[in-house]
């Protein structure tokens, strides 16, 4: 189990490193390119022996970048193996191990589609997906717990990885649309709310990065914890209650800084903990978004700067990339998410399907993803309208993922609903 | 023939010049298309129908309809559903105290507490099933014949305009055989024709959206088949350990022999287990330990008897009592709190007679007589009678029995015998849930057929190769409906092979972002 947790720190770092290499080697290529077309030179393709010393570093950096992100792949890979040994059953049972098979799914995503297009720039996009969301399980506990009845069957390890894998390949799919998204961004013609949307994605990934940041520092470096007791059990938080569960009392948790905690009590229907790392998450992240955009961007807003380094990249190819991780995730993704989920539905509960929030968003995902391939093919509609559906699609995937299980009750709640 | 499209109107793919309908998808996009050429003024009939089928033959109102379903589908997660709610009350109680009066019956007015069942889901659905069913027409024939008999000799600027080219050197009496052997020994289908060539590989591809939309429509049919009677059952059975109990409308019964629940050390379940015997006509037929994930299958495989695992309930079920007398004990009483016997016989003096008995014991504050409160063996009084050999009263006793662990029996007694209780013992139901679909195996079917069409859409490639005789050399146009680079390998490769070299490609016609997919090779 220790051995899995060290191997799992192993792939994050060299995520980590790699998709900074990766962004180093983009941004300077860029600039290289960039200089030398403004000395009138002409740019070739990137190998060795071609190019200027001054740029080697850059020119290199993709090498190592890929190296080193194949490398943790494979600890992961050991890490998840690790796990099942010590666990005793496929490390998909809740949400740390899942979201963290999800995130080593994305990283065979892009080893598939590394070997289809050889596009360094996959690279640059894939591996900071994969950290984002590898960084995200360590916000949910770590500890093993045992399988309830429900859970033990086979179709454990094929719904469950075969749709994760299917999620891989639109993590990558969503990377690509994007980029496409911003290459072909016209800034002149770009109104306001098509200004904010795109935007919004940026603030969003800050936030989420911010929250799981925070909470893996309360939960395993400092320890904190807050415990309200209620008539009908306990709620323990790992950040400060400023929204206590329904029912509790003003002030019941103590204070900070002076601030009575809980400041109010959730209304029944909400669940006054996740509320509360809600109103965290949106708290810290905003400025934090700020804060990255000043000193990354110069202050611009993320769309435009990006916007500038992706000018001179190939629209179509990106196009296609994205088209093709997706033709890829989609059938894979309608077998585990989908097929495998109403086998394993018929024999657990005797029913293939329930609408249950869970699978309802499931299939709702993969109603955005139909309609993304027949945009495609829709004239009008391929191009940026179909790039915002596969944003889209993998805004469903997420939401089905995390958001359900914060949320909204339901059949799948054993999944770990709570932060 | 007049000039055509670059490009289908409806799917964006572009057009062999003379083509009266897209090969990709089937319209027909010339203007003079047999099917738009009319005499006469059609009826309004005609009109009206022609005016459907081209609303439903569209891809876009297709996406138009998907979008709506899924923002459908997103309400229904926002509104707990009927039946999914965890809660006793029946949805005419919940949904005003859950939301509040006018929202909880607003909610229940539109249907959006049962959404997938409501007239407007189902309608989209359905809209969405016939838009499938003409799109899949309206394409597919055409689609067949301009695969099955392409234009084999095309002009030059047709060739130029393909993503992949290539230019080969024109050898010999026939410049086009070692291209079309080399096509053939590629598992290419060849057509010659004059100066042109035409070669194929993976045609199936193209047919597998179509393959995927008929597994989708039997899906569809399968779902609604289960608002037809009888199609689809469900019977939940209570079963106490060693009874049995009938299945409704069949000659099966189950026979529930023992039901067992095992926790891991934590605390948290591991193991609901029910060990079960199914008759038939009062005939053991099967044996099987019910199992979540595990049931029984009975049946033949079109339409078998499933019983699943579903719930389980533990109900106090006999108290152990003492027959005593000052500090003596006479003998031991079980008294079933289910349905107590009339009486019990103790020792040859005493026997115990049960003059009433309340499973769940309150005075009535209306009338101060005592009653039950529920349904419940929650508080459980009996009201016992000592009688002596002659039938002559010895004494009685009113005992609360105590059902929680820690808490002490209740009596009042008077004459010298009383029941003195010493232990309780629980009685086991099993929660079974028999089911039979029908609509099961039409769905799995449906699925896999899904499945298949995935498979031969997004995994088989098209590719299609013209090529042109210029006398000079010969001139190789390619392209594919997936994976461009791969028939961009496949073409330069079978260009060097033949002394060739390719001119247009993605790694050739250089642009600045594609450079490092050529260099990192």
């Amino acid at each position: 189990m220790t051995a899995s947790h060290w191997l799992l720190a192993v792939a994050f770092f060299s995520y980590l490193a790699a998709s900074i290499l990766y962004v180093a080697g983009f941004i300077g290529q860029r600039r290289l390119a960039l200089a030398a077309a403004g000395a009138g030179g002409q740019v070739t393709g990137v190998g060795p022996g071609s190019t200027p010393a001054a740029g080697g570093f850059y020119l290199r950096a993709p090498g190592w970048a890929f190296a080193l992100a194949t490398l943790g792949t494979l600890a992961h890979a050991v890490g998840i193996l690790a796990r099942w040994q010590g666990a005793g059953h496929w490390p998909t049972a809740n949400l740390y191990e899942f979201i963290g098979f999800m995130s080593f799914c994305s990283m065979v995503a892009f080893q598939v589609l590394y070997r289809l297009y050889r596009f360094p720039v996959l690279g640059a996009l894939a591996t900071p997906v994969t950290v984002a969301l590898l960084a995200y399980s360590y916000v949910f506990p770590r500890e093993v717990e045992p399988l309830i009845p429900q859970l033990r069957s086979h179709w454990l390890v094929l719904h469950v990885s075969f749709a994760a894998l299917g999620e891989g390949f639109f993590a990558v799919a969503f990377a690509a649309a994007l980029l496409y998204l911003l290459r072909t961004r016209e800034a002149e013609k770009e109104s306001r709310l098509a200004g904010l949307a795109l935007e919004s994605i940026f603030w969003f990934a800050s936030t989420v990065l911010t929250f799981a940041v925070l909470a893996y520092l309360l939960r395993y470096t400092l320890g904190q914890e807050w415990v309200i007791v209620l008539d009908r059990g306990v709620s323990r938080y790992h950040l400060p209650p400023i929204i206590g569960p329904a029912g509790s009392a003003p002030g019941q948790a103590g204070s900070l800084f002076g601030l009575p905690l809980p400041l109010v009590a959730a209304p029944g229907w909400i669940k006054g903990k996740n509320a509360n790392t809600l109103l965290f998450a949106v708290a810290l992240g905003t400025p934090v978004y700020y804060l990255l955009r000043r000193l990354l961007c110069r202050g611009l807003p993320f769309r435009e700067a990006l916007a500038r380094l992706a000018q001179g990249l190939d629209a179509d190819l990106l196009d296609e990339i994205s088209y093709r991780a997706v033709a890829i995730g989609y059938p894979v993704f309608t077998l585990g998410a989908l097929v495998f989920a109403m086998f394993w539905a018929k024999v657990a509960w005797g029913r293939y399907w329930f609408w249950d929030p869970k699978e309802t968003w499931a299939f709702i995902s993969w109603l955005v993803y139909s309609a993304y391939l027949h945009l495609r093919l829709t004239r009008g509609w391929e191009g940026r309208v179909s790039a915002w559906m596969a944003v889209i699609g993998f805004g469903a995937v997420l939401f089905t993922l995390v958001g359900v299980n914060l949320l909204i009750v339901g059949l799948h709640s054993y999944a770990g609903g709570d932060l | 023939m007049n000039v055509a499209l670059d490009r289908c109107p409806d799917c964006n793919a572009t057009l062999p010049e003379e083509a009266r309908y897209c090969p990709a998808c089937g319209v027909p996009v010339a203007p003079d298309a047999p099917l738009r050429r009319r005499r006469e003024e059609p009826s309004p009939w005609v009109q009206f129908l022609d005016a459907a089928w081209d609303f439903f033959a569209s891809v876009r109102v297709a996406v138009v309809l998907i979008v709506l379903i899924a923002l459908a589908a997103i309400a229904g997660t926002l509104v707990e559903q009927e039946g999914l709610y965890q809660d006793w009350r029946p949805p005419e109680l919940y949904y005003p105290a859950r939301y509040g009066p006018l929202l909880g019956r607003l909610l229940m007015a539109t249907g959006l507490t049962r959404t997938y069942t409501s007239w407007w889901f189902l309608t989209l659905v359905y809209l969405l099933v016939i838009s499938l069913i003409v799109c899949s027409l309206q394409r597919l024939v055409p689609l067949h014949r301009a695969l099955q008999r392409p234009t084999v000799e095309k002009h030059l600027g047709f060739l130029l305009r393909q993503p992949v080219q290539a230019r080969l050197p024109a050898q010999g009496e026939d410049p086009l055989a070692p291209l079309a052997e080399t096509l053939r020994r590629r598992g290419y289908r060849v057509w010659r024709e004059g100066k042109g060539l035409h070669a194929d590989r993976g045609r199936l591809g193209r047919y597998g959206p179509y393959v995927i939309h008929i597994g989708l429509i039997i899906c569809a049919l399968a779902a609604g088949a289960k608002a037809l009677p009888g199609v689809d059952v469900t019977h939940d059975l209570w079963i106490e350990n060693g009874q049995t109990v009938a299945l409704p409308g069949t000659r099966l019964a189950i026979r529930n022999n023992r039901f067992t629940m095992e926790t891991y050390p934590n605390g948290m379940p591991r193991l609901f287990q029910t060990q079960a015997t199914l008759l038939e006509d009062g005939r053991e037929v099967l044996h099987h330990n019910i199992e979540v994930n595990k049931p029984l299958v009975y049946g033949p495989w079109w339409g078998p008897w499933e019983i699943y695992q579903a719930s389980w309930r533990e109900e106090p079920g006999i108290a152990h009592l003492e027959l005593v007398t000052g500090d003596r004990v006479l003998g031991k009483v079980d008294l079933d709190l289910k349905s107590p016997a009339r009486e019990y016989p103790v020792t040859p003096e005493v026997r115990v007679v049960v003059e009433r008995y309340f499973h769940d014991f309150e005075l009535d504050p209306a009338t101060g007589q005592p009653v039950n409160r529920s349904r419940e063996i929650a508080n459980p009084v009996f009201l016992l009678r000592f009688v002596g050999p002659d039938g002559q009263e010895l004494g009685r006793q009113a005992l609360n029995v105590a059902i929680q662990p820690g808490v002490e029996a209740r009596s009042v007694a008077e004459g010298p015998y009383a029941l003195r209780q010493v232990g309780i013992s629980s009685r086991w139901y099993t929660g079974l849930r028999a089911r039979r679909d029908l609509t099961v195996p039409y769905m799995y079917g449906g699925l896999g057929v899904v499945m298949v069409g995935m498979y031969i859409t997004f995994f088989i490639f098209h590719r299609q190769i013209w090529a042109l005789d210029l006398g000079t050399e010969v001139v190789l146009g390619a392209r594919t409906n997936k994976d461009r680079w791969g028939l961009q390998q496949e073409v330069r490769r079978i260009a060097r092979a033949l002394g060739g070299e390719l001119t247009v490609g993605s790694g050739v016609e250089r642009s600045p972002g594609s450079a490092g997919a050529e260099g990192a090779r």
